[in-house]
């Protein structure tokens, strides 16, 4: 019985003790003058669907939930924003290479149409990124008249 | 010593192509002229330059002999030497237009190299990265040179029927697009030397 108290508060001092391991944040200032709406004339609408359904892991600026706070939870999200702005940061669109900015925008066609991408691990704490077929159909109608 | 004398046979080829293209009806032989001298003036010119993409040149090969063979494991291993080959380049001995072509394609073959090397046990999604990557690699090898006798090889099926494109140093197909299901299937032609 002592030794299952022992081991209870153990693991209570650990869950404690990695609540101070707090990775850095994405949380740039701005202004942002390599944002993707400073190379293309984007629709607003469809600049709107961008911000609210994709720029908490593709932009500088990562709107954090509560639940980041909490470790593990908050390390595992890092995680995700690192690997998302490393493959795609509209916040730094203006600096790649025209050859870059094209495959981007052929990617974003298709993950969009295969829908792996708002990922549903996501949409399930972010309604905001739940696109409506219409909401999706306008973003890919931008694509394709910046494609041609 | 080398160097002075290197940069001088570039500077004097570039004079050369220079000079010829003032001529109006000469224009088709000058051009030509300029094809034959601008290889050979990148391969003599720049040891350096040469080192860095034909360690990018290497490990694509050993990327695109992994996904013949269906071999996720390797093409991996080989990924990630690729975007650490990248990273790594050394980038001072390069021309003006070979830093402008190395730095169109940089990021690109990065990230390639990079995913390729996450996705063990997801071959078909390292082979869409391998799709783009050979695309890029091209592209460098048109302006550096790909120390090597290279072969074009072209298979008409892949994605839906679109087609992509590798890079390989024999004229046999072995279409890393395909592996065991369609090894032999494709085309190849002389790319260049």
């Amino acid at each position: 019985m002592r030794m299952a108290k022992m081991i209870l508060l153990l693991l209570l001092l650990i869950v404690i003790g990695i609540q101070f391991i707090r990775p850095a944040r994405n949380r740039q200032p701005g202004p942002f003058p390599a944002d993707i709406s400073q190379v293309y004339a984007l629709p607003s609408g469809v600049q709107q669907l961008l911000q609210q359904a994709c720029y908490d892991c593709h932009s500088n600026q990562t709107h954090y939930p509560w639940y980041a706070s909490v470790q593990p939870a908050g390390w595992f999200l890092q995680q995700h924003v690192s690997a998302g702005r490393r493959d795609l940061n509209f916040h730094e669109f203006a600096a790649y290479s025209a050859k870059r900015k094209q495959r981007k925008l052929k990617h974003m066609r298709e993950q969009l149409i295969s829908g792996r991408m708002p990922p549903d691990s996501y949409k399930w704490l972010h309604p905001e990124a739940r696109l409506t077929t219409v909401q999706r159909d306008s973003v890919i109608r931008w694509i394709d008249s910046v494609l041609q | 010593m080398k160097r002075v004398f290197i940069s001088a046979a570039v500077l004097a080829t570039i004079a050369f192509a220079a000079c010829n293209s003032g001529s109006q009806h000469e224009a088709n032989a000058d051009s030509s002229a300029a094809v034959a001298t601008t290889p050979a003036a990148t391969v003599t010119g720049d040891i350096k330059t040469t080192g860095a993409v034909n360690t990018i040149v290497d490990d694509y090969l050993k990327i695109k002999d992994a996904l013949a063979n269906d071999n996720d494991a390797d093409a991996a291993a080989a990924g990630k030497a690729l975007a650490a080959a990248v990273a790594a380049a050394d980038k001072s001995g390069f021309t003006p237009e070979q830093q402008q072509i190395f730095a169109a394609n940089e990021a690109e073959l990065k990230e390639h190299g990079e995913h390729i090397s996450q996705n063990t046990g997801n071959i078909e999604h390292q082979r869409e990265h391998f799709a783009e990557m050979s695309e890029d690699v091209m592209e460098l090898v048109k302006t550096f040179g790909g120390g090597r006798t290279l072969y074009k090889g072209h298979c008409p099926m892949y994605n839906n029927n679109k087609g992509a494109d590798w890079l390989t140093t024999t004229s046999e197909v072995k279409n890393p697009y395909m592996g065991a299901k369609m090894l032999a299937c494709g085309s190849v032609e002389e790319l260049s030397k």
